[in-house]
């Protein structure tokens, strides 16, 4: 009997045992690693990587050091007068040097006047797909990351000016190509590259950020990158640097105030929404989509308020936040947005919510 | 002839007080940090004894953790320890140059000590201004103060 239980059945034992050690604490602690001081690789950012809430630090995110792997989820809330935005996504930081991370958004629209044209596109049943929907449009986006610390430390290197300074690029992949196309944007997927530089000031426990991004993304890229004129011609899609500037002071270890600025482009300014020659007009002002509304919702919505209401626009983003770390396994941040105009909405001001489980 | 000799005994007390200001035994000097700290510091963590208060509180988180409880238990005497952290942090705090100690890079030159041993001290650190009733504000003062030797003390 002993001789029948055969070397393989063994083999399956050692494999077993191999891959049960693989997974034990034991064998994991030699690389896992949480050494990092409070909230020092920064919060969860709207791209997937480390940072504050729209501007990515040159901090590496979780809590590992130099010596370890660290990382975690997270999942970002925004409430805007007439969108709303989920962010759910995953990071993990390399010997306090590398990160890569991955970020899926999901933007819901509520907004009257693109819901119209949707209606008024599917009752004349035109073939020209808008990529929007009656009941609501969404915008759906993928943002893969990667970050590498050159050199710095931000919150050691006291006694000089040198920052922690870092590089990082995304590729951004808008999976709703039709919306993008109709919002007059020239692509739905493109890269950007940044560099960060970031400072701790202990003097005045205050952390300071500057951000460069090269890129040609309208609203992060959520609606798309660059621009065309109707129909989708003349289609430019320049990239561009662009500053980003955080700052947070620290009333405690675990909690900070902070806030941030984001400069945007653009591409879309005065840019109507690209209808597909819905909005062209005869020679007495009427066009196919003004005849529409007026036969379908009448008085309701002015069919030609409506069709100027459907200029674009893009601001610079603000935020105000705070950010608390209860403990080194999950942290909390509440802002307040100043997003300005987006798309075909003006004042776009909300409430921001993200959680950052990290391991 | 008098005279000269009393000069020369008053140049070399004069010399004494001068190294006495500038002891040869000093061997760790205060840092610069770039924004410097508050001229306030030392008072703020409640003077000499504030301070020596602190360095007592410090060493009970130390060995309270189990991260680097056993690198002080097996290099350090905590006593001796506390006596020259004390010096040691008064200088940086903006107070005179007392310290009698070894400096920071020859201290832990052996120990191979981790970004996270140094980190976890940090956490004892913000632990023991908290037990002591120093404000976060006045504790990043000590923190900015001792940062430029973590290069000497992280040695692997």
């Amino acid at each position: 009997m002993k001789g029948s239980k055969g070397s393989g059945a063994r083999w399956i034992k050692g494999a077993a045992f191999a891959a049960l050690s693989m997974v034990s604490s034991h064998s994991w602690a030699g690389v896992y690693d949480a050494g990092k001081v409070f909230l020092t690789g920064g919060v969860f950012t709207v791209d997937g990587g480390g940072g504050g809430g729209a501007v990515p630090w040159a901090t590496i995110t979780g809590y590992e050091t130099r010596d370890g792997i660290n990382g975690g989820v997270g999942f970002t809330y925004v409430s805007l007068p007439n969108y709303t935005l989920n962010f759910l996504g995953a990071s993990v930081g390399f010997f306090d040097r590398f990160e890569l991370s991955y970020m899926n958004t999901k933007l819901s629209t509520n907004l009257s006047n693109v819901d119209t044209v949707a209606l008024v596109t599917s009752v004349l049943n035109l073939d020209t797909n808008l990529g929007l929907d009656p009941n609501g449009s969404n915008l759906h986006m993928e943002t893969y990351g990667a970050k590498l610390r050159l050199f710095g430390d931000a919150v050691y290197t006291s006694d000089s000016f040198l920052p922690q300074t870092a590089i990082g690029a995304y590729y951004k992949v808008n999976s709703t190509k039709e919306f993008v196309r109709t919002l007059s944007a020239a692509k739905n997927k493109d890269y950007e590259i940044y560099a960060a530089f970031t400072k701790v000031f202990f003097r005045y426990s205050t952390l300071v950020n500057l951000t460069v991004r090269y890129t040609s993304a309208n609203q992060i890229g959520l609606t798309g990158f660059g621009t065309c004129d109707g129909g989708h011609l003349n289609c430019e899609n320049d990239k561009e640097f662009r500053m980003e500037f955080s700052a947070a002071y620290l009333l405690q270890k675990n909690f900070a105030i902070g806030g941030e600025w984001q400069q945007h482009g653009n591409n879309q300014k005065h840019k109507s929404v690209d209808v597909a020659g819905l909005l062209d007009t005869d020679a007495s002002g009427q066009s196919l989509l003004t005849n529409g509304v007026g036969a379908l919702v009448g008085g309701v919505v002015g069919a030609t308020t409506l069709a100027a209401s459907l200029t674009q626009n893009e601001s610079d983003w603000y935020d105000v936040f705070a950010a608390y770390a209860p403990n080194k396994n999950y942290s909390i941040t509440i802002a307040y947005l100043f997003l300005g105009d987006i798309a075909v909405a003006h004042e776009q001001n909300g409430l921001y919510l993200a959680l950052h489980a990290t391991f | 002839m008098k005279s000269f000799t009393r000069n020369l005994m008053a140049g070399a007390a004069l010399a004494m007080a001068a190294l006495a200001s500038a002891p040869s035994f000093a061997a760790e000097q205060k840092t610069s940090p770039i924004l410097g700290i508050t001229s306030s510091a030392l008072e703020e963590f409640g003077g000499r004894d504030g301070v020596r208060a602190w360095v007592e509180s410090l060493f009970y988180y130390i060995m309270l953790d189990n991260r680097i409880a056993p690198i002080f238990r097996e290099f350090g005497n905590v006593e001796r320890q506390t006596f020259l952290n004390t010096q040691l942090e008064i200088m940086v705090l903006g107070g005179p140059n007392e310290y009698q100690g070894a400096s920071m890079s020859a201290a832990h030159a052996d120990l191979g000590i981790t970004m996270s041993q140094f980190n976890a001290v940090v956490e004892a650190a913000y632990n023991a201004c908290e037990r002591n009733v120093i404000p976060y504000h006045s504790c990043n003062q000590l923190i900015n103060a001792l940062a430029p030797f973590t290069a000497d003390i992280v040695t692997r």
